[in-house]
């Protein structure tokens, strides 16, 4: 996950918003992909809401 | 000789000439330079002509405006162009034509046409316009994607503008909570340098690419709106080809400049340009959040479907249990009915090889009982018979000297006594005679 991109995680995560709205899945398999799912859900949102203050640090710093 | 001249004079009879051949005003088309004032309010510049095929400078004159008529013109000028008087502009003016004997040939201005700006402007841009068409790089930018987190903005704007400080408070007032990083590139937005330094920042901004999703060129808050550099060849084609996409807000009144035309995005103002990446977040933000009401309605339709099923199938689990288990108990009873009849079956059948055992086994004790009996009895017989007692009435004798038993001839010595015991007494003898034999 951490070296995953935005676009990646969110590709993901509509497949498996997709799979799981097609009921294709067990039940197994659906509480794995929804904890997963939830994971992909904070680290989008994390990337649009969070600050970085390295990255701002790093910006800063271009002379 | 009194022929010559000084050069007064000759300046002086140049004046007159200049005077008498160009006694009205005129209007003349060229380009301004150098377009500077004074403290007095004076506007001094040069208007030039250039080759249109060469660009090279083909005629050039000196050119003023006094303040009194330059105040006036410029502020018609500029409602009329929507940009200010400047260097570089295409203008129609109506001029006298001076000769100052110590300042020489130039040319006052009394009038102008904005008319004609518009056109040249118009023109001009229609020549920008074209040649990047030409050159194929006009959309360029406009067809490069905004990414889906796009929140690390270069900004080239004058540090000092107020237009800047309305566009970071813009993005940091966001109502979303939305993250944006941002990176100023100072540029002058006007005057003689802003070309080179609007194309400078682009320059620094290229190099640190890979840090920045988006460019945004603001400007705003200034007094005067001066456009040429955004209408201008080079600045334009930077812009079209660069790798981010950019969004202008250079706040003007005029409908369009070239870099507005070449920007992925143009808006009216700075605060727009931060609206703009602000809507742009929201929307993927909304996005995440929509895929996630919709993981989080499906997941619990799924989890009660399953519920649901569970019930059932354990309803149908205890059924099936009870019927199973009453048939299970009937042949459970069935086999410990059969196991109690078989064990006593097997019980009796044991007793009775049980009783026939102690019979044979007290038979075969009896048996050796009366053996060893028998046998007890001949023992008995025959110990009675060899007894020392009814050996000894049988007429043998013992011998004895000294306490001890006299079984042999050797020890006996001649002259000593020896005892002789019967059954019924003993007798004391004294030896005669010894005659031992070899056996």
């Amino acid at each position: 996950m951490e070296n995953m991109t935005y676009s990646q995680a969110r590709k993901e995560l509509e497949e498996i918003v997709r799979s799981i709205e097609s009921g294709e899945l067990d039940v197994d398999k659906l509480t794995e992909k929804v904890k997963h799912a939830g994971e992909l859900i904070a680290f989008c949102k994390e990337k649009l809401t969070k600050a970085d203050e390295d990255l701002q640090r790093m910006l800063d710093e271009i002379a | 000789m009194n022929q010559s001249l000084t050069l007064l004079e000759l300046n002086r009879f140049v004046r007159e000439v200049v005077k008498n051949n160009f006694p009205d005003t005129y209007w003349v088309r060229a380009e301004t330079s150098d377009v500077r004032r004074n403290a007095n309010g004076h506007c001094y510049l040069e208007f030039i002509e250039k080759d249109p095929v060469t660009q090279n400078i083909v005629a050039r004159a000196r050119g003023v405006i006094w303040a009194n008529t330059f105040r006036l013109l410029e502020s018609y000028f500029q409602s009329q162009t929507g940009t200010a008087f400047t260097s570089g502009m295409g203008v129609l003016v109506r001029v006298s034509v001076e000769f100052h004997e110590q300042y020489g040939y130039s040319l006052t201005v009394v009038d102008i046409d904005p008319s004609f700006t518009i056109g040249e402007m118009a023109r001009n841009r229609m020549l920008v316009i074209r040649r990047l068409e030409e050159e194929g790089v006009l959309r360029l930018n406009k067809e490069l994607p905004i990414p889906d987190v796009c929140n690390r903005i270069a900004v080239i704007s004058s540090a000092t503008a107020a237009g800047y400080g309305d566009f970071l408070h813009q993005l940091a007032s966001n109502p979303f909570g939305l993250i944006f990083y941002t990176k100023l590139f100072p540029a002058a937005m006007q005057g003689e340098n802003s070309e080179a330094s609007i194309i400078a920042a682009l320059e620094k901004i290229y190099e640190n690419r890979d840090m920045f999703d988006a460019v945004a060129i603001i400007r705003g808050g200034g007094a005067t709106s001066e456009l040429n550099c955004f209408d201008s060849y080079p600045v334009a084609t930077n812009c079209a080809q660069f790798p981010l996409p950019i969004v202008t807000g250079i706040g003007h009144e005029r409908d369009v400049t070239v870099l507005d035309m070449v920007a992925h995005t143009s808006v009216k103002t700075p605060t727009a340009v931060a609206e703009f990446f602000i809507d742009h977040q929201a929307e993927s933000l909304a996005r995440i959040t929509d895929l996630q009401q919709r993981l989080v309605s499906i997941a619990r339709q799924a989890i009660s479907r399953e519920n649901s099923e569970l019930a059932l199938l354990s309803k149908d689990v205890y059924h099936h249990s009870i019927a199973f288990l009453s048939k299970q108990n009937s042949e459970i009873g069935n086999v410990v009915f059969m196991l109690r009849a078989y064990s006593q079956k097997q019980l009796d059948t044991l007793r009775q090889e049980h009783k026939e055992q102690v019979v044979r086994f007290r038979n075969a004790v009896e048996h050796v009982i009366r053996i060893e009996k028998h046998r007890i009895e001949n023992a008995a017989q025959y110990f009675e018979m060899v007894s020392p007692k009814n050996v000894l009435k049988r007429g043998y004798t013992i011998t004895v000297q000294n306490g001890k038993i006299v079984t042999s001839a050797t020890s006996l010595v001649e002259n000593e006594c020896i005892e002789t015991i019967f059954s019924d007494g003993k007798a004391t003898s004294e030896i005669k005679n010894i005659e031992k034999w070899k056996i």
